[in-house]
């Protein structure tokens, strides 16, 4: 009793110590954590983060709308005339549409599974430098759960790690943590994207025989059954042929400007795989 | 009592305040640890007990917010703590260069425990794509320590008539 009460500080700090040890070790076992308390955090930093957001969201926008208007009128004729273009190819495209669903009628394809969407509000962004992760405002009362996909126009950008009753974490595709199936929309090369933080993403497991070149468009592959196939990951900004290595070292951009976020879609599905 | 009581809404409020001004000022680019500051403030001035809980607190939150491996933030803000309350015995805590340089060496070697754990635990080599960021971020840090600890002063003056 006396050596508890001489030694109660240093016991006290050791006891710290190895709580947040065991956690780390089993997480790194049994996989994240979803516990309880966690989500107690989760939901109660949303409503904070909810607030501190929409008040410097709503400064934003009044500077954008009434201060920043140079070069309104320029850009305004700009876009004018891109739109013009752009209903141009939209015409095309959809021709091409109809024709592919004829065929794919044809052909009695379907997908393997059937989505529909779920909006959310991004409502914040993570804090720890070597992870890249966002809070979004819907979690398990909206029909979410763990590994559904996760869409920005115009593509995917990651999953869904964390699921709390209102709240949930979605780890974006550049997260170093972060694997997926990918193919090359050109000529069906297959490899796997996986997160490089700031630098966006690297395709890896290419062999160097593969011709994949810059400005090539990366999809989903849709094996695993977690993310469907045929949707846009990012494009080839550089290949580079190592002298050392059995592979092509390639990085790719996102679609999406990640740190710009602010709407994004879950797909959701009965048939998500956890 | 009311000390602990109050903890976890005060973290929760700092990281999330964080979390949008690191969202605002540098678009996700870069992340403001104001949590890690707080972190060395308490091992300059507060006692061990009430140091190391605040640490774990806050590293707690930190994790359940956007690490993603929980306890990682919690046992390396409890280790930074420690650093500096033992370290703060021979420093002069008060002279703002001396703050400086030890903020930048604390957030330094989060980092280099970060990206250790990473390379051992994932296999993963993220030295040579985040350390130009590491670098960033800890001079971040090491600027904003001293006016943090120069405005925590002053309020200490402010509300008890000294510095605790």
């Amino acid at each position: 009793m006396f050596f508890l009460r001489k030694y109660r500080t240093i016991i006290f700090i050791a006891a710290l110590l190895v709580v947040a040890l065991s956690m780390i070790f089993y997480n790194l076992k049994y996989g994240t954590d979803n516990s309880f308390l966690r989500k107690i955090v989760l939901e109660a930093v949303a409503p904070v983060q909810k607030v501190l957001s929409y008040s410097i969201a709503g400064v934003k926008d009044n500077w954008s709308h009434y201060i920043f208007l140079v070069g309104t009128m320029e850009e305004n004729k700009n876009l004018k005339k891109e739109i013009e273009d752009l209903k141009a190819d939209l015409i095309l495209y959809h021709e091409s549409y109809q024709e592919a669903q004829r065929l794919r009628k044809l052909l009695a394809l379907s997908d393997d599974y059937k989505y529909h969407f779920i909006s959310a509000r991004v409502i914040g962004r993570e804090q720890a430098a070597l992870s890249r992760v966002i809070l979004i405002n819907k979690g398990s009362s909206d029909g979410l759960k763990t590994g559904m996909p996760v869409v920005a126009p115009p593509g995917l950008i990651g999953r869904l790690v964390d699921v709390s009753w209102h709240v949930s974490r979605v780890l974006l595709f550049i997260d170093e943590n972060s694997n997926i199936d990918a193919i090359v929309q050109r000529n069906r090369t297959q490899g796997i994207i996986s997160g490089a933080g700031s630098s966006g993403m690297i395709f890896k497991y290419i062999s160097k025989t593969q011709d994949v070149k810059e400005g090539d468009v990366i999809i989903s592959a849709g094996m695993g059954g977690v993310f469907p196939k045929g949707m846009l990951i990012g494009q080839v900004t550089h290949v580079d042929k190592q002298d050392a290595s059995l592979f092509l070292k390639i990085n790719v951009a996102p679609f999406t400007d990640f740190s710009k976020l602010e709407e994004i879609l879950i797909l959701s599905s009965d048939e998500t795989k956890i | 009592m009311l000390y602990y009581l109050s903890l976890p809404f005060l973290s929760i409020l700092l990281i999330a305040l964080q979390s949008t001004v690191a969202d605002v000022l540098f678009s996700g680019r870069l992340v403001f640890e104001l949590s890690l500051i707080v972190i060395i403030y308490a091992g300059f001035h507060l006692d061990i007990v009430r140091g190391a809980i605040l640490a774990f607190v806050l590293g707690f939150v930190l994790d359940c917010f956007g690490g993603s491996v929980p306890g990682l933030f919690t046992f390396i803000y409890v280790v930074i703590f420690l650093c500096s309350f033992f370290i703060s015995d021979w420093l002069d805590t008060e002279k703002m260069y001396i703050i400086a340089i030890f903020s930048f060496l604390c957030a330094f070697l989060k980092e280099i425990i970060l990206i250790l754990f990473y390379s051992l635990a994932f296999k993963i080599d993220l030295f040579m794509s985040t350390h130009f960021i590491v670098f960033v971020q800890a001079l971040l840090i090491g600027l904003f320590a001293p006016p943090f600890f120069y405005l925590m002063n002053r309020a200490e003056v402010f509300f008890y008539g000294k510095k605790v």
